[in-house]
């Protein structure tokens, strides 16, 4: 009989004060597509990571078509065929395309041509769209993220591991992706697929293993027997599932204008390209797009953090184009940026030095900073927003992820804003931190909050949004009521595939 | 920096790049620790036997002592280290034949930088070691070892080339190496035949320029048509700045190169180019056989035998002494065995004047380098003065330098 | 330090000394008294403990100078030439007020040799908050010319008038001598303690440090506070460097008779490490700085004893290396990992 291609057994990881994995165990036949289920905090990554070399477990074993294996780092694992696809690219973004595949494991001497040829040849062979040549950093989110899997194939993994692999996708481009990987499985290979987003389970996978506290809760369920809800309850316990209710928007006036904005980026290149639109105050506008085609610029633009080339910005009448950051939040202008941990979080700093972050300026007395007033603050914070935080001084990265975005919503709502400008504010986060920060967000606009919501989840806009707006190389190609509008209209939309849409 | 400090540096501070790099895989970046320290060593070859020129160093080892000192502890401090032939080599020859001469014990420390907190600690040390008598053989430790003088009356401090004392236990001691440099400058002049000497010099300070001006004197007095061409290198020792330094007069027509300076560097550049070369401090033919023609010599040891004698027999009471050939203290090395006999007994015939006070090289006329009168006829300027000329106070160059005394 | 780092200290220490030990043996010196002589001369006695004192003096300014600015990741290696110019500024105003009552003088001597360095650091501040150049660069080339300012003063303008001739600066105002306050000791000792630790104080309670250390954590994050990045580059060079500076007026104050261009020592480089190893940490600094300065006086100490001065150097620096560095180390954590394939 053949081995399984991947058997995780028996699998412990201990870290100071947290217990990772408590005896998981995974087994992956040849030739298929597996999930691996289960919320933040499940133990997902650390066990993949013991199966990539990255972690050695403290008890258990690994083996690899039968054979046991001990890897001491991910070079022994790559070696032996397990390749892995980290959440954050790990890509020399000057390099190209087919020189970041190569780096590490080109030959001796670098033919570039030679070596564009063979990569562009392997990235056919698997369905990929790539262009060897062009240098990573022009790069879509999506296109990176090929790019890691072409890492892996040219280094000849048999094992797939893909660490939610679609957060930063399209539609379209996850279902791309699916067919990617239903080739590489056809190639005898065998792919790992971790997420926690069941639709893409239940339309890509064979089988799924689901994790809950470590352990393995439901071991290889053939995902074409069960449903969704079933692999919801495995993931989460039996704590209910509900969507976040939504009320009929009662949209009033403009509480943020954005008026035919031009902004470049970091290159000189232009990021936002005569952008215009309203957001009224008690509406939900959505901002939907693939990953990279200025959503970011705008919301920083929006924010005060990227110097605006042409056009306005205006808060509740007042205009902020060229204000700084702390003039907006003081005209009523909250932001949630796309970049919790680099832009609106100092990790490292206590959790009382974050919640302060926008208003240090109102607690300070003389030349020092009023701490009893901080430290009020920042439990107000916490206590209103339910912000699990260990101790108030302790720094703020031992937070999960759905804890610091809750710490980081619950500042930026603290000064009672009219705008909330909030970028991908789900992303990364466990079942209960999506809905928690969700129900919010719709809490805020229902209190007659104009909201910008720019996410790459195209299900949540169309849950939460009144209206999306439709970001294609800068500039805004539709506009859709989210109580009408197709997943496909939508996602044409994005690909810029339709013409200009009425907006 | 001084060595010592670099040595620790480079060894953590590669270490806390390393550390910085285990921290964050992105950075990976280790620096090795830099370079290396300038190597320090101009090469010990002996005298090579088939040079065209026969290399008989002058190595003044004679010195005696009638006085058993075997309960005196000497001390001495060093700028630098002793190594093959520099300053601090001829200090240290010196006290290692004093001490066997009188039986005294020895204790050395070296790489002390001046003006720093280290001279203060060593001199400590050396006291708590039970030093009788401590040595300062660099200008710059004047200020702390006159502090020290005070505060430990019991012990006697010598200081090497400085102005200070007290007339207890506190001394200042030099010798009139001028009187060998005029000598060698007799040997330049003959020598030159592009009429360009270059000199070699540390740093622009009174026993520096004195040295200069007498290296002139006598290259004038044998060749009126010749100048002389200073370049500061603001380095005792310094190997490789003193080469390039030399480079450079080579370069710019010099034929003879002197030097006040502690390595053999500017020798070698010399050797290289064919052309010649005086050196300082010692005889050290052995390291431009060719390039070789005379030098400049301390002989320490004759005074440190006497001055441990003072100690030992108590007699020591501080003050200034600075004595000339007449003690052996200073004195020229080997000649070159293509100087002529004309030159020879014209060396001899100074030196015998110098030894009996009948001559000096600073006595007048003398212009200085604008031409203007520095020294007036029959006159000779005083060992010290508060105004005006002196010998120890010296800050201008005398006709027939290039180059500037201000540095 | 904290937690597991006593112990790291002392396993480093003694890892170090056996090390040591066997380098003396081949050295041909002799173990035990070499390192009871390190042990006497630095903290043994009293006298010799005072010594390390004021030996860390500099040492911990310019340590507390270093990380001032790695906190927003900035590298001042100029640190040397602004403790030169720190104390080329002191002796401007002892110059000036030679006949003040000795107290004023002092004071009056610290705070220019503060905004000296300040003033040293300066350009390089600019140059980085306004066109981005590289502050290791500019803070390293200003050494140089802190060093010819010094010996331009000492063969020019400030030339002793009675030095014979000879180029030194004249000796300090006897007003401007720091007291002694324990043995040897002077008042630096307090001095650098009372600012090292008013500005731990300081940048943990004001809205500046607040500031300074989102600055330190990501440009972007400054930005969204509202906080100038150019303002916090330009205000923590010129701070490290005043302090740097204050460093060269308190060790002209304190231990040296005149101004020369030795004043800083190779102090401000040291500096670097002893920054390094207290992890940037201005709290750790002094603790840092009288091992680093009992290193130095014990390690010089040795060469009296015939111990050869680059024998005694690389002790130094093992020691330094093998206590201090296992201290820092033992944040990171170190596991051997065999490395097999098992076949069943």
């Amino acid at each position: 009989m053949t081995h399984p291609a991947v058997e995780l057994d028996g699998i412990w990881k201990r870290f100071p004060g947290v217990i990772a994995n408590a005896g998981a165990g995974l087994t992956v036949r040849p030739g298929t597509v597996h999930a691996v289920l289960g919320e933040n905090g499940a133990g997902k990554t650390t066990l993949m990571n013991c199966l990539a070399g990255v972690y050695r477990p403290d008890e258990g074993h690994v083996r690899i078509d039968g054979r046991t294996m001990i890897f001491a780092s991910p070079a022994d694992a790559l070696a032996a065929g397990i390749g892995m696809v980290h959440q954050e690219f790990r890509l020399v973004p000057t390099f190209t395309v087919a020189e970041n595949v190569v780096l590490g494991a080109a030959p001796r001497v670098l033919d570039t041509a030679e070596i564009e040829r063979q990569v562009g040849e392997m990235a056919a062979r698997f369905g990929f769209q790539v262009e060897p040549d062009r240098p990573v950093w022009q790069l879509s989110m999506g296109e990176r993220q090929r790019v890691e899997i072409l890492k892996a194939l040219w280094r000849d993994a048999r094992v797939l591991i893909l660490d939610e692999p679609t957060a930063v996708l399209t539609p379209q481009e996850a279902v791309e992706l699916g067919e990617v990987l239903r080739r590489m499985v056809a190639d005898g290979r065998s792919v790992i697929f971790i997420s926690h987003k069941l639709d893409e389970v239940v339309s890509f996978c064979d089988e799924a293993t689901v994790l809950r506290g470590g352990e393995t809760v439901a071991a290889s369920v053939p995902v074409a027997d069960v449903d969704a809800s079933e692999l919801a309850r495995l993931m989460v316990g039996d704590v209910a599932v509900e969507a976040v209710p939504i009320a009929v928007a009662m949209p009033g006036d403009p509480a943020l204008t954005v008026d035919n904005l031009f902004v470049r980026d970091a290159r000189g290149l232009v990021a936002v390209d005569g952008v215009s639109f309203d957001v009224r105050s008690g509406e939900i506008v959505g901002i939907a797009g693939v990953a990279g085609n200025g959503q970011r610029a705008l919301t920083d633009a929006i924010a005060g953090l990227e110097p605006v080339e042409a056009g306005t910005v205006t808060v509740m009448r007042t205009d902020v184009t060229n204000a700084p950051p702390q003039r907006r939040f003081a005209a009523g202008l909250a932001y949630v940026p796309e970049d919790r941990l680099g832009v609106g979080l100092a990790p490292k700093l206590p959790v009382t030095e974050n919640a302060v972050m926008r208003e240090f300026r109102t607690l300070r007395r003389g030349p020092l900073l009023n701490w009893a007033s901080a430290r009020a603050f920042c439990d107000r914070i916490v206590e209103r927003f339910e912000v699990k935080i260990g101790k108030r001084d302790a720094p703020l990265a031992g937070l999960s992820g759905g804890n610091l975005q809750r710490l980081l919503l619950g500042r930026e709502l603290s000064g009672k804003p009219d705008v909330v400008v909030a970028s991908q504010p789900t992303r990364g986060l466990d079942v209960a931190g999506v809905r928690a920060i969700q129900r919010l967000i719709v809490q805020q606009r229902d209190e007659g909050t104009g909201v910008l919501m720019v996410s790459e989840d195209l299900d949540e806009l169309l849950s939460l949004a009144d209206r999306i707006l439709v970001m294609n190389a800068g500039r805004i190609v539709g506009e859709f009521n989210a109580r009408e509008a197709t997943r496909t209209q939508i996602g044409e939309a994005m690909m810029g595939t339709t013409a200009e849409a009425s907006a | 920096m001084q060595r010592r400090l670099r040595i620790i540096l480079s060894v953590l501070f590669a270490f806390t790049l390393i550390a910085a790099g285990c921290g964050d895989d992105d950075d990976a970046a280790v620096d090795s620790g830099g370079d290396t320290a300038a190597d320090d060593s101009a090469g010990d070859e002996a005298a090579d036997d088939n040079a065209a020129s026969e290399c008989a160093p002058i190595k003044p080892d004679d010195t005696t002592s009638s006085v058993d000192a075997s309960d005196v502890t000497a001390a001495f401090v060093y700028l630098t280290d002793p190594g093959d032939a520099g300053w601090t080599w001829a200090h240290h020859r010196g006290a290692e034949q004093a001490a066997a001469a009188t039986g005294a014990t020895l204790l050395t420390v070296e790489n002390i930088a001046e003006g720093s907190p280290e001279f203060d600690q060593s001199v400590r040390d050396f006291i708590a070691d039970g030093a009788d008598a401590v040595f300062a053989t660099s200008f710059g430790y004047m200020d702390a070892m006159e502090a020290l003088a005070a505060e430990f009356p019991d012990v006697d401090f010598f200081h090497a080339t400085g102005y200070k004392s007290n007339d207890t236990n506190f001394g200042n001691y030099f010798g009139r190496i001028y009187q060998a440099r005029y000598l060698t400058g007799l040997t330049a002049g003959a020598a030159t035949e592009t009429n360009e000497i270059g000199y070699v010099a540390a740093f622009p300070i009174p026993e520096v320029i004195r040295g200069i001006n007498a290296f002139t004197l006598g290259v004038r007095e044998a060749n009126p048509d010749a100048t002389v061409t200073v370049n500061w290198t603001s380095t005792w020792f310094d190997p490789a700045v003193e080469g390039e330094a030399a480079q450079a007069l080579l370069d710019g027509g010099a034929d003879v190169i002197a030097m006040h300076q502690d390595s053999t560097a500017a020798g070698e550049r010399a050797e290289a180019a064919g052309a010649r070369w005086i050196s300082y401090n010692s005889d050290m033919c052995e390291y431009a056989p060719n390039a070789y023609l005379s030098s400049a010599i301390w002989n320490w040891g004759h005074y440190y035998a006497l001055a441990i004698e003072s100690v030992a027999d108590g007699s020591f009471a501080g003050g200034g002494t600075w004595p000339g050939m007449e003690t052996g203290m200073v004195q020229i090395g080997s000649l070159a065995s293509d100087v002529s006999q004309e030159i020879r007994d014209l060396i001899d015939q100074r030196s015998e004047e110098m030894i009996a006070g009948t001559f000096d090289p600073f006595t007048g006329p003398i212009n200085d380098q604008d031409g203007n009168e520095l020294i007036a006829a029959g006159e000779t300027p005083p060992d010290f003065a508060p105004e005006g000329l002196s010998l120890l106070g010296m800050s201008v160059f005398v006709e027939g330098v290039v180059g500037s005394a201000a540095g | 330090m904290r937690g597991g780092q006593p112990i790291a200290f002392v396993v480093g220490l003694v890892f170090a000394l056996v090390v040591g030990a066997a380098l003396l043996t081949i050295s041909g010196d002799p173990v035990f008294d070499t390192y009871q002589r390190m042990w006497d001369r630095s903290f043994g006695t009293a006298d010799t403990l005072s010594a390390t004192f004021n030996r860390a003096v500099p040492l911990a300014l310019a340590g507390l100078a270093v990380s001032i600015a790695a906190t927003m990741g900035l590298w001042n290696i100029g640190a040397e030439g602004q403790i030169m110019f720190g104390a080329t500024a002191a002796t401007l105003v002892g110059r000036i007020g030679a006949e003040w009552p000795s107290p004023v003088l002092i004071v009056a001597m610290l705070i220019g040799a503060a905004l000296g360095g300040a003033l040293w650091a300066l350009g390089p501040g600019l140059a980085k908050a306004e066109i981005g150049v590289s502050e290791i660069i500019t803070t390293l080339m200003l050494n140089e010319v802190a060093v010819r300012l010094i010996v331009y003063l000492q063969t020019g303008p400030w030339k002793d008038p009675d030095g014979f001739g000879f180029p030194q600066i004249t000796v300090k105002p006897e007003g401007s001598q720091l007291g002694i306050i324990w043995e040897r000791s002077h008042l630096g000792v307090l001095i650098a303690l009372a600012v090292i630790a008013g500005f731990a104080w300081f940048v943990n309670r004001s809205v500046w440090g607040y500031e300074l250390r989102i600055a330190g954590a990501s440009a972007k994050t400054a930005a969204y506070a509202g906080i100038s990045m150019r303002k916090k580059v330009l205000g923590v060079l010129v701070l490290s460097g005043a302090v740097a500076g204050f460093a060269g007026g308190v060790e002209l104050a304190g231990t040296a008779a005149r101004l020369n261009e030795n004043i800083s020592n190779g102090f401000g480089f040291a500096g670097i490490i002893v920054a390094a190893l207290a992890l940037m940490r201005p709290s750790g600094v002094a603790l840092v700085a009288v091992f680093f300065g009992a290193v130095q006086v014990g390690g010089q100490s040795i060469q009296t004893l015939g111990v050869s001065p680059a024998v005694a150097g690389i002790l130094q620096a093992l020691i330094l290396f093998g206590a201090i560095g296992a201290a820092v180390l033992s944040t990171y954590q170190v596991a051997l990992v065999e490395r097999k394939v098992v076949t069943p």
